[in-house]
C-alpha cells in the first residue's frame, strides 16, 4: 500500500529571482499535489513575493481577495441559517412548555 | 500469440502515455507557472500572479474471448485445416484539463513595489447569488414548517 505521503502532497515552493531596478524579487507560493493511480490534480497559488534591498529582506504577501469575499458570503450564509434555526427551535421549545 | 503481443504494445503506448499526461499536469506545479515574466513598461515593471489548477487521468482495458475455429468452408476452400483463433480487443483513453485566474499584480516602481488584488466580480456574484438563494429557500422552508 502506497503511502498517505505519496499520494498527496502540499508544499511550499520558491521560484528564481528576478533583479528589477535594484530589487531581487523572489515569488513563492504554495503547491497541492494529489496523485492518483491513473492521473494526478495539481493546485497551485501564489502566496508572497520576497523582495530584498539593500540587504534588507520584506515580505510582501499576496492574498486572493476573491476566493476570501467568495468564503465570506457562503459563512454568512451558514451563520445567518444557524442563527435562525437555533432561534426556532427555542421558539418551537417554548410553545412545547 | 498475436494477442500477446497486441497485449504488450498496449501496455507500452499506455506507460507513455500516462507519463505524458502526467508530465504536463506536473509542469502546473513548477513556481514559474503561477507568476508572469516581468513585463515592463517606462518606470514600471509588473508581474502578474496567478491561481492554476490542473488534473488528469487515463485508463485503459483490454478483453478476450474464447479461441473461435473458422467455418468449414472457408479452411477447405483455403486447403488448409482451420485454426483456431483468439478473439479480444482493447482501448485506451485519458483526458485533462487546466484552469488559472489571475490573483495580483506586483508592480516595481519607483516608489517600491506594491501588490495589487484582482477581484472577480462574476465568480463572487456568483457564489453571492448560489450562496444567498439556497439560504433564503432555507428559510422559507423553515419559516413554513414553523407555521404547521
Amino acid at each position: 500500500m502506497r503511502r498517505f505521503n505519496d499520494l498527496v502532497q502540499w508544499h511550499k515552493a520558491s521560484g528564481q529571482s528576478v533583479v528589477v531596478h535594484d530589487l531581487t524579487l523572489t515569488p513563492q507560493s504554495q503547491v497541492l499535489i494529489v496523485r492518483f493511480p491513473w492521473g494526478a490534480w495539481v493546485w497551485h497559488r501564489p502566496t508572497a513575493i520576497q523582495v530584498e534591498r539593500n540587504g534588507r529582506v520584506e515580505r510582501l504577501p499576496i492574498v486572493d481577495l476573491t476566493r476570501l469575499i467568495q468564503l465570506g458570503l457562503v459563512g454568512l450564509g451558514v451563520v445567518i441559517i444557524t442563527i435562525v434555526s437555533l432561534e426556532q427551535f427555542a421558539r418551537r421549545k417554548e410553545n412545547v412548555a | 500469440m498475436e494477442t500477446t503481443s497486441t497485449l504488450f504494445t498496449l501496455a507500452e503506448k499506455r506507460e507513455e502515455q500516462l507519463s505524458r499526461v502526467l508530465e504536463k499536469i506536473y509542469s502546473a506545479a513548477q513556481p514559474g507557472a503561477v507568476y508572469s515574466e516581468p513585463v515592463a513598461a517606462g518606470n514600471y515593471t509588473v508581474i502578474t500572479a496567478s491561481e492554476i489548477a490542473a488534473g488528469g487521468g487515463f485508463g485503459s482495458g483490454l478483453g478476450f474471448g474464447s479461441p473461435t475455429t473458422p467455418p468449414q468452408q472457408q479452411g477447405e476452400a483455403s486447403g488448409r485445416e482451420a485454426q483456431p483463433t483468439n478473439s479480444g480487443g482493447g482501448g485506451m483513453g485519458g483526458g485533462g484539463g487546466s484552469s488559472g485566474r489571475p490573483v495580483a499584480i506586483i508592480i516595481i516602481g519607483p516608489d517600491g513595489v506594491t501588490v495589487k488584488p484582482v477581484v472577480d466580480v462574476t465568480k463572487i456574484a456568483l457564489a453571492g447569488v448560489t450562496a444567498w438563494g439556497t439560504m433564503l429557500m432555507l428559510l422559507r422552508r423553515m419559516r413554513k414548517a414553523s407555521k404547521r
